[in-house]
C-alpha cells in the first residue's frame, strides 16, 4: 500500500501530464484558426489575417481577448441551467478523449487495453452538447441545426465504427500503440494501403462528425445562419469553436494513429533514406502527419460546396455504410487465411 | 509517514452516490428533457463503476450504445414535445403500487443474489489488473460457445429493424425525393435544346419604328 | 493502485480538466465581458422578427427513424469489436458466425433501402 505522500506525488504527476497535452493542444487550436484564415484566404487569392503581429501571427490571441470581453447574452426563454452546461459538454469529451492518444512508444497517459472503442465512446457523447444547446436555447434555428446535427452525427457513427472494425481485425488489438506498431515495416505495412477504402470512409466520416465544410449543414450560414449557437456570444460561443477545432485535430490524429502508421517514419526500411532519417524522433512524424490532414480538412473546405442534406444522409448510408461492409468482409477472410503481406 | 488515501473506495462510493442521486432525480424531475439528461448521468455513473470492476469492456459499451446512441434517440423525442411540467394527479397513486411491486421483486432477486449462500464475495478494496482484456474473453466464449444465443440476438436486430420501419414509415408520403444520381448525371443535352435557325431581319417596307413602351 | 486503475484515474482527471478547461473561460467572460441585457437582445433570435411560434416543433418522423435504426447498427459495432479482436484466435468458426450475424443484419438493411427509408428529400 502506497501511502499518502506518493499518491499525491502520483496525482500531481497526472496533472502535469495532462497540462502537457491540453496546454499545446490549445495552442494548435488557437494556430489552427489561424491557419484556417490564411490557407483559405491564400487558396481564394486573398491574404487573409496581416494586421494583428507580425504576418498577422498575433490575430488568434486577439480573438480571444476580444471573445472574452464581449457580453455574455442569456436568452430570456432558454432553460438557463442547460444553456450554459452546453458548451462544456461539447468541449470536455473533445479534450478527454486525448487521454489515451499515444504520441510515441510508451508516451501515452493512460495506456488501455480498449483504446479503441474509448475513443468511439468518446465521439459518440460529442452529440450531447450540440443537442443541448440546440434545444436549452428555445429558439428555432438552433433547434433545426441541433436535430440535422445530431441525425448526420450519429448517421456517420455507423460507418465509422465500421472503420475502426476493420482496424482491430488487421491489428488483432484495441490498445492505440500494439496497433501503431502492427504497421512496422515499412510504409506499405500502414493500414491506409491494405484498408484503403475503410481510411477512405474514415475520413470521410470523421469530416462529418466535426460539422465541417462540405458537411457543416448543421451551422449553414445562408439558412439557418449560423446553427445550433446561434443564440450564444462571447466566450460559451469560443468554447464551442474550441471543441470544434480540437476534435478535427484528435479526428487527424486518430486517422494518423489508425491508418497512417502514427509516429512510425516513412522511409523505414528504405535503403538509404531510412538510415539518413532515422535520427528524426517518432513525434516528429506524428506531428507532419497531423497537420497534413489538417491542411486536408481546410483543403476540402475551400474546394467543395456544401452538401445537401439529402446529399448526405444518403452518402452516409447508401454508400459509405456498403462499402465499410464489403471490406470488412474481405479483410476479416484475409486474416483468417492469413493473406499475405499484411494479414500473415 | 501519513496512512494512504482510499483513493479507489472514494471514486467507488462518490459514483455509486452520483449513480444513486440522479437516479433519483430521473424520477423526481418534471421536467422531460431534464430527467432524460439525469438517466444519462445514471448510465455513466454506471459505467464508471463497471470499469471499476475491471469490467472495461462492458462499461465502454455501456457508454456506446446507452449513452452515445438510446439517450440520443430519448432526446430526440422527448426535445421535441412541447416544453410543459407534468402535474401531480391522483392516477400517479397508482404508479406509486406497480413501482413498489417492481421493488419488492428486485430487492427479494437481489437478497437471493448476494445471499452467502451464493459464494459471491464483493471485496471493494481487492481490485486487481485483469489477466485477461474483457474484449478478449467475451470474444473467445461469444462467438464459439454462445455462438447460438449470438445468432438469436442478430434475429432479434433484425426484427427490430423491421418493426421500426414498418411502424413509423408510410411509403405513401409525398414523393418528393431526388434522385442524386440521376442528378449528377444529367448532361447538358437533357436539359438545353440548342437550335440552329437564321437570324429574324427587319421587313423592309416597315418604316415606323418599333414602338417600345 | 494497479496499472488498469491507474489509468482510468487518468482518464478521470483528465474529464475533470477538460470541465474546467470549458468553465475557467466562461466565467472569465462574466467577469470581464460587460452587461447590459434589454429585452429586446435577449429575445430568442429569430431574424429581426418577433418569435411567433413555440420553438420545440414536432420534427419528421425520419430523424426518430434514424435514431432507431442507429441503435440497432450501434449494437451490431458493439458485437463487433469483440470479434475483431479475437478473429485470430476463433478463426473460420468466429469467420462463420459474424458471417451469418451480419448476413442477417444485412437482410434488414436491403429491406430498408428497399422500403425507401433512407431517403431524404
Amino acid at each position: 500500500m502506497t501511502n499518502l505522500e506518493t499518491q499525491i506525488i502520483a496525482l500531481i504527476w497526472t496533472v502535469v501530464k495532462i497540462v502537457c497535452i491540453v496546454l499545446p493542444l490549445m495552442i494548435c487550436v488557437a494556430y489552427l484558426t489561424y491557419a484556417e484564415r490564411k490557407v483559405i484566404g491564400y487558396m481564394q487569392l486573398r491574404i487573409g489575417p496581416n494586421r494583428v503581429g507580425w504576418f498577422g501571427l498575433l490575430q488568434p490571441i486577439a480573438d480571444a481577448v476580444k471573445l472574452l470581453h464581449k457580453e455574455i447574452i442569456q436568452p430570456t426563454l432558454s432553460n438557463h441551467y442547460l444553456f450554459a452546461v452546453a458548451p462544456i459538454l461539447s468541449i470536455a469529451p473533445a479534450l478527454a478523449a486525448w487521454a489515451v492518444i499515444p504520441f510515441m512508444p510508451n508516451v501515452v497517459l493512460a495506456d488501455i487495453n480498449a483504446g479503441v472503442l474509448y475513443l468511439f465512446a468518446m465521439s459518440s457523447i460529442g452529440v450531447y452538447g450540440i443537442l443541448i444547446a440546440g434545444w436549452a436555447s428555445n429558439s428555432k434555428y438552433p433547434m433545426f441545426s441541433a436535430m440535422r446535427s445530431a441525425a448526420q452525427t450519429i448517421s456517420y457513427e455507423i460507418a465509422m465504427g465500421f472503420a475502426f472494425v476493420g482496424v482491430l481485425l488487421a491489428a488483432g488489438s484495441m490498445n492505440l500503440q500494439t496497433i501503431v506498431l502492427a504497421q512496422q515495416g515499412g510504409i506499405w505495412h500502414w493500414y491506409a494501403l491494405p484498408l484503403f477504402p475503410l481510411f477512405i470512409v474514415y475520413w470521410i466520416s470523421g469530416v462529418a462528425e466535426t460539422n465541417r465544410a462540405p458537411f457543416d449543414v448543421a451551422e449553414g450560414e445562408s439558412e439557418i445562419v449560423a446553427g445550433f449557437h446561434v443564440e450564444y456570444s462571447g466566450m460559451p460561443f469560443g468554447i464551442f469553436f474550441l471543441a470544434e477545432y480540437a476534435n478535427m485535430i484528435l479526428i487527424s490524429t486518430i486517422t494518423s494513429l489508425l491508418f497512417l502508421g502514427g509516429w512510425l517514419s516513412p522511409f523505414e526500411h528504405i535503403p538509404l533514406l531510412g538510415k539518413l532519417t532515422s535520427f528524426i524522433p517518432g513525434i516528429v512524424w506524428l506531428l507532419a502527419k497531423i497537420a497534413f490532414l489538417l491542411f486536408v480538412y481546410l483543403w476540402m473546405r475551400a474546394t467543395f460546396p456544401r452538401f445537401r442534406y439529402d446529399q448526405i444522409m444518403r452518402l452516409g448510408w447508401k454508400f459509405l455504410i456498403p462499402v465499410a461492409l464489403v471490406w470488412l468482409c474481405l479483410v476479416a477472410v484475409a486474416v483468417v487465411v492469413k493473406f499475405p503481406p499484411w494479414f500473415n | 509517514m501519513l496512512n494512504a488515501f482510499p483513493t479507489t473506495l472514494v471514486v467507488f462510493y462518490a459514483f455509486a452516490a452520483l449513480l444513486i442521486a440522479s437516479a433519483f432525480m430521473v424520477i423526481l424531475s418534471r421536467h422531460p428533457v431534464q430527467s432524460a439528461l439525469y438517466l444519462v448521468l445514471a448510465f455513466f455513473a454506471s459505467a464508471a463503476l463497471w470499469i471499476m470492476m475491471q469490467a472495461e469492456f462492458l462499461g465502454l459499451i455501456l457508454i456506446l450504445v446507452y449513452v452515445g446512441a438510446v439517450m440520443t434517440l430519448f432526446l430526440f423525442v422527448v426535445m421535441t414535445i412541447p416544453m410543459h411540467t407534468i402535474p401531480i394527479d391522483k392516477t400517479r397513486l397508482l404508479y406509486i403500487g406497480y413501482g413498489s411491486l417492481v421493488l419488492v421483486l428486485f430487492l427479494g432477486v437481489m437478497a437471493k443474489i448476494i445471499h452467502p449462500l451464493n459464494h459471491i464475495v464483493f471485496q471493494l478494496n481487492n481490485f486487481q489488473a485483469p489477466g485477461i482484456s474483457g474484449a478478449t474473453a467475451i470474444g473467445e466464449s461469444l462467438y464459439t460457445t454462445y455462438v447460438f444465443p449470438f445468432e438469436i440476438a442478430g434475429f432479434l436486430l433484425l426484427v427490430a429493424i423491421i418493426a421500426a420501419i414498418s411502424l413509423s414509415w408510410k411509403t405513401d408520403r409525398r414523393k418528393i425525393i431526388n434522385d442524386v444520381s440521376a442528378q449528377v448525371n444529367v448532361k447538358a443535352k437533357d436539359r438545353l435544346k440548342i437550335v440552329k435557325m437564321k437570324a429574324e431581319k427587319p421587313q423592309q417596307d416597315s418604316t415606323e419604328p418599333v414602338q417600345h413602351d | 493502485m494497479t496499472g488498469y486503475l491507474s489509468a482510468y484515474f487518468s482518464i478521470l482527471v483528465f474529464i475533470g480538466i477538460g470541465i474546467v478547461v470549458g468553465l475557467v473561460p466562461i466565467l472569465a467572460g462574466h467577469l470581464i465581458g460587460k452587461k447590459k441585457p434589454n429585452p429586446i437582445k435577449d429575445s430568442a433570435y429569430e431574424c429581426g422578427f418577433p418569435a411567433f411560434e413555440n420553438a420545440r416543433l414536432p420534427f419528421d418522423v425520419r430523424f426518430y427513424l434514424v435514431a432507431i435504426l442507429f441503435i440497432l447498427f450501434d449494437l451490431e459495432t458493439a458485437f463487433l469489436f469483440p470479434w475483431a479482436v479475437t478473429l485470430r484466435t476463433t478463426k473460420i468458426a468466429g469467420l462463420v458466425a459474424m458471417a451469418i450475424f451480419v448476413g442477417v443484419l444485412v437482410l434488414g438493411f436491403i429491406y430498408e433501402w428497399r422500403k425507401g427509408a433512407l431517403e431524404w428529400e
